[in-house]
């Protein structure tokens, strides 16, 4: 396929590539069996090797793919971990995700997709330096194939990658950071503010459980997103753990206030799935706020905090150890727990939600159906690739809260 | 005079009316293809209805309507209820069959399948990404055997050795059945081996995982060819129901939910205009669908507007209230 560069990019204008003729070289060099990552000419951004702490370095822009609404955590991150510059991202728009798709390889797994427009957006804007994460499934390999991609298409930045380093777990990572982003970063600083990222990253996990809970029985319509809109603003500022405790404070005494019209036994839906499509809302048509809108109490257990903060896979296993006996795979065993813990508490229904091609979570369908035949709890299975049309998806969430609200209505009788 | 609810069901490949009385049994019935335009489609099936009642005293007090082009109709006529078909179909066959456990569907472009217990579904599925083994496959096979559709399923209970034809998907199955034309096998046997294929695409597709317990009933167009109706009756080694009524059973949902949401008292406009339902009104007037492309941010929705004449009466699609068009309801 022909990768198709962007109408605007930076790397055009020649002044920061004094090598025109570089992107033929390297063509020649990957012919011949080059490495995977292709050096950069960096321009007035020096290569860092070999100079500590040195006066060469100027501050860079770092900007990460958007991700549900983890944007502020990204953002304390960059500015307070690394020290560098946070280039914010205006919301997606369908540019975004059509010219992630057209340069991505058809049967890759959505995220795949979504991130790379969102890249594409960000060096656009004039981002230096790229934000990707590593796991345990093909999300391993985005970060190289992403930016062998972007190169190709000739954009010129650093990648942040951290499924490089990963051997040396925590290490490895924290010499890669400052490697590429800051050689000059105060270490006991970084690891107390990465204290804090890993607090908003909970902070927000919790308050958006209270939302997801709640916000369908809003009696003001629109009041729930109001206050998670100014919560999502006071995170982006916040600078401090004191901040964001307060942040966090305030949203929780704002919502927690809200009048509600909640039944005494409102239907309940547990969302479970793979990582990215089962939050992300634009990778998942707004999945959120369609369920939540049709007045229902939403519980999603999968969530960064859970996920990696709080995650115990051996013992999570465990609890659902009837249905798995290995680990198999970056979310599986989040997904059959929480659906199984859904099951036991009485829900009225699950919705499965994965990108296509996603094989760790089409491993957990099988045992999702057993799960839905012990307990007798319908499931909902939904498989998202960049559409944009929702029609389809509305009809399926409508027969099944239909569904649902019936049997719910027969079993009060 | 007695009150009487329509309901029309506007599929991909065809639209469904029916008009019932008070005692929810079906007075009038429509079948009719869209041929690829809803409007015009509903249209017919109106005039019909509106035939088959000339003499009767039911004057029609509500609509319902449900299908793949519910949205659009649904504002021609001011419906009180848009429904999505999986619940119409649940909410049509548990009415005519009460102890039924489990409802196949197979339509034009898309096939469901409903559990139910006790009367109220329990479980569903709808098939994902991929429209194999629906009607409009079969349509376009017979196309190419010379056949009319609806001669398939007389055609197929001739065979006594149904060609092997791989279900999986309508392109491997379609490459399967030339290459079986081409080396020369009976025509019964290759329609039987159509039939059974799509049977069991069915099972392996929409139906995985889920427990079929009879009583059984098999509705939507398909169900009308007796071919796959014995197929599934081989490959799932139970007594399949198909309804008379059984195409319309989208249809017949909709005028029953119409029935429960009541006579529609408060419109101003439309054919619920005087408080029943004026045919002429929806005959007369123009219908168009516009798709406008929101300018107001930089996401660009595509914003779809109902047009009765010049007026617009429905619009959708925008993703926040900035794109929200005003409508002449």
């Amino acid at each position: 396929m022909t990768k198709i560069p962007s109408s605007s990019h930076s790397a055009e204008d020649g002044s920061n590539n004094p090598n025109p003729e570089v992107r033929a070289s390297i063509t020649v060099t990957k012919d011949q069996g080059r490495e995977p990552r292709i050096p950069a000419t960096l321009g007035k951004l020096h290569s860092l090797k070999g100079k500590k702490k040195d006066k060469h370095h100027r501050r860079v822009r770092v900007a990460a793919f958007r991700y549900c609404y983890y944007a502020p955590a990204f953002k304390y991150f960059v500015e307070q971990v690394l020290d560098a510059d946070w280039l914010p991202l205006p919301p997606a728009t369908k540019h975004t995700i059509e010219v992630g798709e057209l340069n991505s390889v058809d049967y890759v797994c959505t995220p795949f997709k979504h991130m790379l427009g969102d890249y594409i957006d960000a060096l656009d804007a004039g981002a230096d330096i790229l934000i990707q994460v590593g796991g345990p499934c093909r999300l391993g390999y985005y970060g190289e194939l992403q930016e062998a991609i972007l190169r190709d298409m000739g954009y010129q930045f650093e990648m942040l990658n951290y499924s490089e380093g990963i051997e040396q777990g925590a290490i490895g990572w924290g010499i890669q950071s400052i490697r590429i982003v800051n050689p000059s970063v105060s270490i006991p600083h970084a690891l107390r503010q990465l204290g804090a990222t890993a607090n908003m990253v909970e902070k927000l996990d919790s308050a958006r459980d209270f939302f997801l809970a709640n916000g369908g029985f809003e009696q003001e319509a629109g009041s729930f997103d109001r206050a998670w809109d100014r919560f999502i603003g006071a995170m982006n500022e916040a600078a401090s753990q004191t901040e964001i405790s307060e942040a966090y404070r305030q949203v929780m005494d704002t919502m927690s206030t809200l009048p509600l019209d909640k039944p005494d036994r409102p239907i309940r839906i547990g969302i479970v799935g793979e990582m990215f499509t089962a939050i992300d809302e634009r990778s998942n048509l707004d999945l959120d706020h369609k369920v939540m809108n049709m007045g229902v109490e939403v519980h999603r257990m999968m969530n960064l905090s859970n996920r990696f903060i709080h995650y115990n896979e051996p013992n999570m296993r465990r609890s659902c150890a009837e249905y798995i006996a290995l680990d198999d795979g970056p979310t599986s065993t989040l997904t059959v727990a929480a659906a199984k813990k859904y099951a036991e508490e009485g829900f009225d229904g699950i919705i499965h939600a994965k990108s296509a091609c996603c094989t760790p979570e089409i491993d957990c369908m099988p045992i999702l159906q057993r799960i839905s035949e012990d307990y007798s709890i319908p499931i909902l299975y939904l498989t998202y690739d960049a559409q944009t049309s929702d029609t389809g998806l509305d009809t399926r969430l409508e027969a099944f809260y239909d569904m649902l609200a019936m049997k719910k209505a027969k079993s009060l009788k | 005079m007695s009150e009487g609810y329509l309901g029309i069901d506007i599929g991909s490949i065809s639209t469904k009316g029916v008009v019932i009385d008070q005692n929810h049994q079906i007075v009038a019935r429509s079948y009719l293809w869209t041929e690829g335009n809803p409007t015009e489609a509903s249209r017919r099936v109106v005039r019909e209805l509106e035939e088959q009642l000339a003499g009767s005293d039911i004057q029609i007090v509500g609509a319902g309507t449900t299908g793949s082009a519910r949205r659009l109709v649904g504002a021609m006529l001011g419906a009180s209820v848009v429904k999505n078909e999986i619940t119409a179909h649940a909410v049509g066959t548990t009415y005519l069959h009460p102890d039924v456990r489990t409802i196949l569907e197979i339509g034009g472009q898309d096939s469901k399948i409903i559990c139910v217990e006790n009367g109220i579904a329990v479980d569903y599925a709808m098939n994902t990404l991929c429209a194999a083994g629906t009607g409009s496959f079969l349509s376009s096979q017979a196309h190419r055997l010379g056949v009319e559709v609806e001669e398939f399923g007389a055609i197929a209970l001739t065979s006594k050795r149904p060609a092997n034809i791989a279900a999986r998907c309508t392109v491997f199955a379609e490459s399967d059945l030339v290459h079986k034309i081409q080396v020369g096998y009976a025509r019964e046997d290759i329609i039987a081996g159509l039939c059974n294929a799509v049977a069991s695409n069915y099972l392996n597709n929409v139906g995985k995982g889920k427990k079929i317990a009879a009583p059984v009933v098999f509705q939507g167009g398909v169900s009308k060819n007796e071919g796959v109706v014995h197929a599934f009756e081989e490959l799932l080694d139970m007594e399949v129901a198909v309804d008379p009524d059984g195409h319309l059973m989208g249809a017949f949902g909709a005028a029953l939910l119409a029935a429960d949401a009541g006579p529609i008292t408060n419109a101003t406009s439309g054919p619920f205009a005087q408080g029943t339902f004026d045919f002429e009104e929806m005959l007369d007037f123009q219908f168009k669908t516009r798709e406008i492309e929101c300018g107001k941010c930089a996401n660009h929705c595509e914003i779809i507007c109902v047009y009765r004449d010049d007026d617009i009466i429905d619009s959708w699609g925008n993703r926040c209230e900035k794109g929200a068009v005003k409508t002449k309801a």
